[in-house]
């Protein structure tokens, strides 16, 4: 009963807040009284320099506006969107969330984010977003109306072992470029060394999928094509089967598939496909220990790659009229070209405003002296959309997506059949 | 006389009705705080898990529960994850047995006959795994298992034998983690076998012996009758709850995989709920394990009552 009540006193809560804010869709034009927000933040709950960067961050934010105080709310990021949806349901109403761009439909249509446009004056958001690389915007997009702020982004790249290279006898100065050159490569460092050869983070569970989608991409496939899943036709197919035979060949290592980046940073691996968010993180483990090095990630014979984005943006969801204003000042905050220097610099992550690589008010020195950021940054040019599932059962359809490559990779059965009836059980999940 | 006719015939006479709700209320005052906890925090949301199974919502206050009728059900029952997950919780059942009961079993009665100090130092030891908080040992085994750098495989490799994947080759990641769950348990089912085996009164034991029964004989014929109930308490609770105990393992080691070897109906119930936001899937995968789990259970009490003996 009591549950019963409380649940009912949560959709009136909601409902009321929901209806309250359509009232107020502006937001206040200054900030005169002191005011508290939150920001439910992933980098904040990892133990890396992320966390640091993001503290040091809100400190300077704080202290050029205070009557603004930031409430950092650390979540992981697999587990962040599950808090900000209990938060909402509980009354709790958060204000800034940092959230990924898989669940973009469903914060848009379904947790009641603030669309900007709706949210900002025109003069004021054509400010902000002059400077910002235009596909990231669109990234955050649904509808035409931006839901979210692109915030932290990478893209997948090739880390590698340079000292496994030589112990096999290929040139370290000349990585892989092609999927054919990195079976090769991986087959030759497990027969020479013993080591693992390749493995992309493509199949964990905090992966997500972009490192799939983007070997499928860059292979001319797709997910979806609008309600109609495509995962399993032609060119992502060919993808999955070119994954599948790394496997069977050992260039492609079988390793617990939640570690990958301890067996990388241990030296154990010899090529690693993987967001360029870990890059710290990995030549801290290095130093000293391997020669550590990146490349750009590689592609299907000539066809030019298709980076998809790992990362996430920012969403807006106060109702109150002075909280969207401090909300929306720490978002101008946290994509100003200061922001992204420290971004760039003490995490790893992609600057979104390029004219600062090369200003040396900003990154210029600190490019200059850590060429690795190069191929991230090069790779920005053909960044392609990471896709979301829509409907109500997206998570699921992801899912069942994910379950059916892992199947088709690393299982016995034919990969083509495999994927074909994940794609068969899944369609039935997809709206109509 | 006339107080026992009002006792005798509650609904007759109108003098008998004033004691009548003192009679009655007591007992259930006193049962009040039980029966309203287990109804708010068992049966009611059983209830409504049992309606949710028929929902297609995403647990969001704001969006619509759509009726869907026993389509999450079909759903569920053609999934071949559901299918593994099922042998899977079999499976789990199985293999916990041995350490659940077998050898905790053997290892209370042969302490027993320890004198002194070492006793307590051995159940000790048994016991520690059992205090250790089950996320930290799943991270300690991750780092012993693992592949490359792990202890266990490098003392397989220094004996010459092969390195084995044992979280992510699916021939051995299931085997690993019911030892996981298992070695968290044996101190546990110790502890209680050897509390059951101190209570059995020693003069059973003096006669025995004095009748010339050697100590196999004591064993079989006093011991382990008398440690029956014990036995099929524990082997009770291996079968109803056994998989259960296995989800932190299963979450923090493996999520399921690899290829779905490790996952079982209560992981799979979890991840249906919390992972993926799909309640109605998860209320009818939570009725599917209620219904099978409450079938066994009542064949368990039975078997319970038919074969225990006890003292007295």
């Amino acid at each position: 009963m009591f549950r019963r009540h409380c649940l009912k006193l949560m959709l009136a809560g909601s409902a009321f807040a929901l209806s309250s804010g359509f009232a107020q869709a502006q937001m206040a034009a200054s900030i005169d009284k002191p005011v508290t927000i939150t920001f439910y933040n992933y980098n904040l709950a990892s133990a890396s320099a992320g966390a640091d960067a993001t503290r040091d961050l809100l400190r300077e934010f704080m202290e050029a506006n205070p009557n603004i105080t930031v409430k950092g709310v650390p979540v992981p990021s697999n587990e962040i969107l599950s808090r900000v949806q209990a938060d909402i349901v509980a009354g709790q109403q958060p204000d800034v969330a940092q959230l990924v761009f898989r669940d973009l439909i469903y914060i848009a249509n379904d947790l009641g984010a603030n669309a900007l446009e709706v949210m900002v004056p025109p003069f004021e958001l054509a400010k902000q977003f002059e400077g910002m690389i235009p596909q990231g915007i669109d990234l955050g997009k649904v509808d035409n109306k931006t839901y979210g702020l692109a915030y932290t982004f990478s893209t997948p790249i090739l880390y590698y072992n340079a000292d496994l290279f030589r112990k096999a006898g290929l040139d370290p100065d000349k990585p892989p470029r092609t999927w054919s050159e990195v079976k090769a490569y991986g087959e030759a460092i497990n027969k020479a060394t013993g080591k693992h050869g390749f493995f992309p983070g493509a199949y964990g569970p905090v992966d997500g999928t972009f490192v799939y989608q983007a070997i499928a991409m860059s292979n001319g496939g797709n997910v979806r094509d609008g309600n109609k899943l495509t995962f399993a036709d032609a060119e992502g197919l060919e993808a999955v089967q070119m994954l599948r035979s790394m496997v069977d060949s050992g260039a492609h290592a079988r390793i617990d598939v939640g570690s990958h980046q301890d067996t990388m940073a241990s030296g154990n691996l010899g090529m690693f496909l993987y967001t360029s968010a870990v890059q710290s993180s990995l030549l801290k483990s290095a130093k000293g220990k391997f020669d550590l090095r990146v490349a750009a990630m590689p592609g299907f014979g000539e066809k030019p790659t298709r980076p998809t984005n790992s990362g996430s943006a920012l969403f807006v969801f106060s109702k109150d009229p002075a909280k969207r204003r401090a909300a929306y000042e720490l978002l101008k905050f946290l994509t100003s070209k200061q922001a992204y220097t420290v971004i760039t610099t003490k995490i790893g992550y992609l600057p979104l405003r390029l004219d600062i690589v090369d200003d040396p008010k900003y990154l210029a020195g600190w490019v200059a002296e850590n060429p690795m950021i190069r191929p991230n940054l090069e790779q920005l040019s053909r960044l392609t959309p990471n896709v979301a599932f829509p409907g109500p059962n997206y998570r699921q359809v992801e899912k069942m997506m994910m379950d059916g490559v892992r199947e088709a990779v690393f299982g016995k059965g034919d990969a083509a059949a495999v994927l074909k009836a994940a794609q068969q059980d899944a369609q039935r999940l997809m709206p109509r | 006389m006339s107080e026992t006719r009002a006792v005798k015939l509650p609904t007759g006479g109108i003098r008998a009705l004033p004691a009548l709700p003192r009679l009655n209320l007591a007992p259930w005052l006193y049962l009040a705080p039980a029966l309203i906890t287990i109804v708010v925090w068992t049966y009611l949301p059983l209830i409504e898990a049992f309606q949710l199974s028929f929902y297609q919502w995403n647990m969001l206050p704001t969006s619509p529960k759509r009726f869907v009728g026993l389509a999450n059900y079909a759903h569920l029952l053609t999934l071949p994850e559901m299918h593994a997950a099922l042998a899977n919780t079999a499976i789990y059942i199985l293999g916990l047995f041995p350490m659940s009961v077998i050898i905790p079993l053997a290892v209370a009665i042969f302490t027993q006959d320890l004198k002194g100090p070492m006793r307590n130092v051995y159940r000790t030891l048994i016991f520690v795994p059992m205090i250790i908080a089950p996320v930290v040992a799943a991270i300690v085994w991750r780092w012993l298992l693992n592949e490359d750098h792990g202890l266990v495989n490098v003392a397989l490799d220094t004996l010459g034998l092969h390195r084995i994947g044992f979280l992510q080759d699916p021939n051995f990641a299931l085997a690993t983690l019911i030892w996981i769950t298992g070695w968290k348990l044996i101190g546990f089912s110790t502890l209680l076998f050897s509390a059951a085996n101190a209570s059995i009164n020693p003069s059973y034991v003096e006669a025995a012996r004095m009748d010339g029964a050697s100590r196999c004989q004591i064993i079989r014929d006093i011991r382990l009758p008398l440690l029956s109930p014990t036995i099929l308490l524990l082997s009770m609770m291996t079968v109803l709850f056994g998989a259960q105990w296995s989800f932190t393992y299963i979450n923090v080691l493996t999520g399921g995989g690899p290829l779905k070897s490790t996952t079982n109906i209560f992981y799979l119930l979890w991840d249906y709920g919390f992972g993926s936001l799909s309640v109605g899937w998860s209320s009818a995968a939570g009725m599917i394990a209620f219904a099978g789990f409450t079938m066994i259970a009542f064949f368990c009490l039975r078997l319970m009552k038919r074969c225990s003996v006890y003292d007295n």
